[in-house]
């Protein structure tokens, strides 16, 4: 599944959610979407759902524009913490629904992670504590295998274990049956093994879009003496520094080559890579 | 490949869900029949038929219906249905009710009769439910008269018996009942889609159809006209019917325009 996002606008009134956002994702691969609070992470993904259109802008999914299509709304589910305090309906009507009207549902595989999540099935969902419910939006991302599958901090309220099951789940499914899987999480720590890429959105633009090996080996955390960290890290870019006395940690956002780390090695100064954890947290922190 | 299509299926599923709905209905309705009778027998032995009083309900039971219809929306898209589909399954079901409603209730009342017959006593009232209107004392001042013709069109809608015949009297319900879905259809896609402004200035227009509606059912169907409408009267019968078809036309219209490119609330 190939999905084009081109130039997208997105605008509530005088605010600019999305500004001018561009990405392109050509493989079944699990993409891992990062953002803080209000960066605009669920108002691109209800537009890739096609819940609603952009302000300005295209995207395609599979060279069709996907809003009003048929062909292509069938094949992309949107998992989102879903308000479900009306919801009269069991987990069996529920399922029911989605083996009407997804192509790939499993039902099998769906009573398989009801089971799994312990999931009462005669209980109104209504009734489901916020965990259970978002445990039921696992099964049914996990059960209607669309070839593009949305999970959006599907998360909320699950206990460890019940997150546990969920990523296991996730790996194994994608192994079965690779599909394009966008996550879009603030557990970066917790989820950042599952991710194949990372789109990281700030303020509504696209930050950075990168394979995830090649986005953790960027990262570095230089620590010593401050004036040789200092005179190491002139030319490269700076993203977070902290000083105690007179050493000094200064965090990079650059590929070190095995000559810089070589010199680093003779200078004194201690070098670790960043976590994605970490990467996220300085390059999206406001500027003082 | 080809793709089967959507909407029967959506059409089918709002279908049977709105049904268990009016199922539920007609056996309040039923109650309140049965409710009628025990009390009758305690005055003059004369009662309704359960067509009639199921007639009189059916109205605020689709407009209702109608208004929560708009709430099927995010569920269909949130299963990968356009809301294309979602239109055109909603308006088939809808029409489906509207016309399971009144087959249900008559093939009721039919009942209810053979039941009653073996009472003697108890007779079944001649219905002359049209001849109210022309008996209501309306107001001088113009609000009075559009609250009037509000609640004249709900209690009392263009009432053909089913005795006299019963193919027109399914019809005319039917035609009634759909409309009144139809204008809360509209009325609940403007408040998701307007806000509560937008909403209420459908509201207005919705009403504003109803009372058309109503009166030209009844130059078409030669009933008596409230007075303050009997201006119509002019109109010719064909003329008439075009503008009830027409009113169809503007209420699809409206809630297809606004519910094409609704924004589905998350």
């Amino acid at each position: 599944m190939n999905i084009s996002v081109e130039h997208i606008n997105l605008n509530y009134g005088n605010f600019n959610a999305l500004q001018d956002v561009t990405f392109e994702i050509n493989s079944p691969k699990i993409y891992g979407l990062l953002g803080r609070n209000g960066a605009g992470k669920t108002s691109l993904l209800s537009i890739l759902a096609s819940y609603r259109q952009p302000s300005s802008g295209s995207i395609t999914i599979n060279g069709e524009s996907p809003f009003e299509n048929a062909k292509v709304m069938q094949q992309v589910a949107f998992l989102y913490k879903k308000d479900y305090k009306e919801e009269t309906d069991t987990i069996k009507g529920m399922l029911q629904d989605a083996e009407r009207y997804r192509p790939n549902f499993d039902k099998e595989y769906a009573e398989y992670l009801v089971k799994k999540f312990k999931l009462d099935t005669k209980k109104p969902i209504k009734k489901f504590s916020t965990g259970m419910q978002s445990a039921l939006n696992v099964v049914l991302g996990l059960s209607i295998r669309t070839p593009i599958t949305i999970f959006d901090e599907v998360y909320l309220g699950m206990d460890a274990p019940s997150r546990d099951i969920f990523y296991k789940e996730l790996l194994a499914e994608q192994e079965r049956h690779p599909r394009t899987i966008i996550l879009s999480t603030h557990l970066v720590s917790e989820m950042e093994y599952l991710f194949d890429e990372v789109i990281m959105l700030d303020q509504g633009k696209v930050l950075l879009h990168e394979d995830y090996d090649s986005l953790i080996n960027k990262g570095f955390k230089i620590t010593g003496n401050s004036e040789i960290v200092d005179n190491f890290v002139q030319s490269k870019k700076q993203i977070n520094m902290e000083q105690l006395g007179s050493t000094k940690a200064v965090t990079i956002y650059e590929k070190l080559n095995e000559k810089d780390i070589q010199a680093a090695r003779q200078l004194g100064l201690d070098i670790a890579p960043l976590t994605l954890h970490e990467l996220f947290v300085h390059l999206t922190k406001e500027e003082d | 490949m080809k793709q089967n299509a959507i909407y029967p299926k959506v059409a089918l599923d709002m279908f049977v869900v709105q049904l268990t709905w009016a199922l539920g209905f007609l056996g309040v309705m039923l109650l309140v029949h049965i409710g009628k009778i025990i009390a009758s027998t305690f005055g003059d032995y004369e009662v309704d038929s359960y067509f009639n009083v199921v007639f009189i309900a059916a109205n605020i039971f689709m407009f209702v219906v109608g208004i929560l219809c708009v709430n099927f929306l995010p569920h269909y898209v949130s299963n990968g249905v356009t809301r294309k589909d979602y239109f055109k399954g909603a308006l088939i079901g809808a029409l489906g009710l509207s016309v399971a409603l009144p087959v249900i209730a008559s093939i009721g009342s039919l009942l209810s009769k053979v039941i009653l017959n073996l009472f003697e006593k108890i007779t079944i009232k001649e219905a002359d439910i049209n001849s109210v209107i022309t008996d209501i004392e309306t107001d001088s001042n113009i609000i009075g008269n559009i609250v009037d013709s509000v609640v004249q069109s709900f209690i009392v809608p263009p009432y053909i018996d089913p005795t006299s015949n019963f193919v027109l009297a399914i019809a005319i319900v039917s035609l009634n009942i759909f409309i009144y879905f139809l204008v809360g259809w509209l009325i609940g896609v403007a408040f998701y889609r307007l806000g509560t402004l937008g909403g209420l200035l459908f509201i207005v227009i919705g009403l504003a159809l109803i009372i058309v509606k109503d009166a030209l059912l009844r130059l078409i169907l030669n009933l008596p006209l409230p007075p303050k409408l009997a201006f119509i009267e002019s109109l010719s019968n064909s003329i008439g019917g075009i503008i009830i078809v027409a009113i169809i036309l503007l209420a699809l219209f409206g809630i297809r325009s606004l519910s094409k490119n609704m924004t589905v609330k998350l």
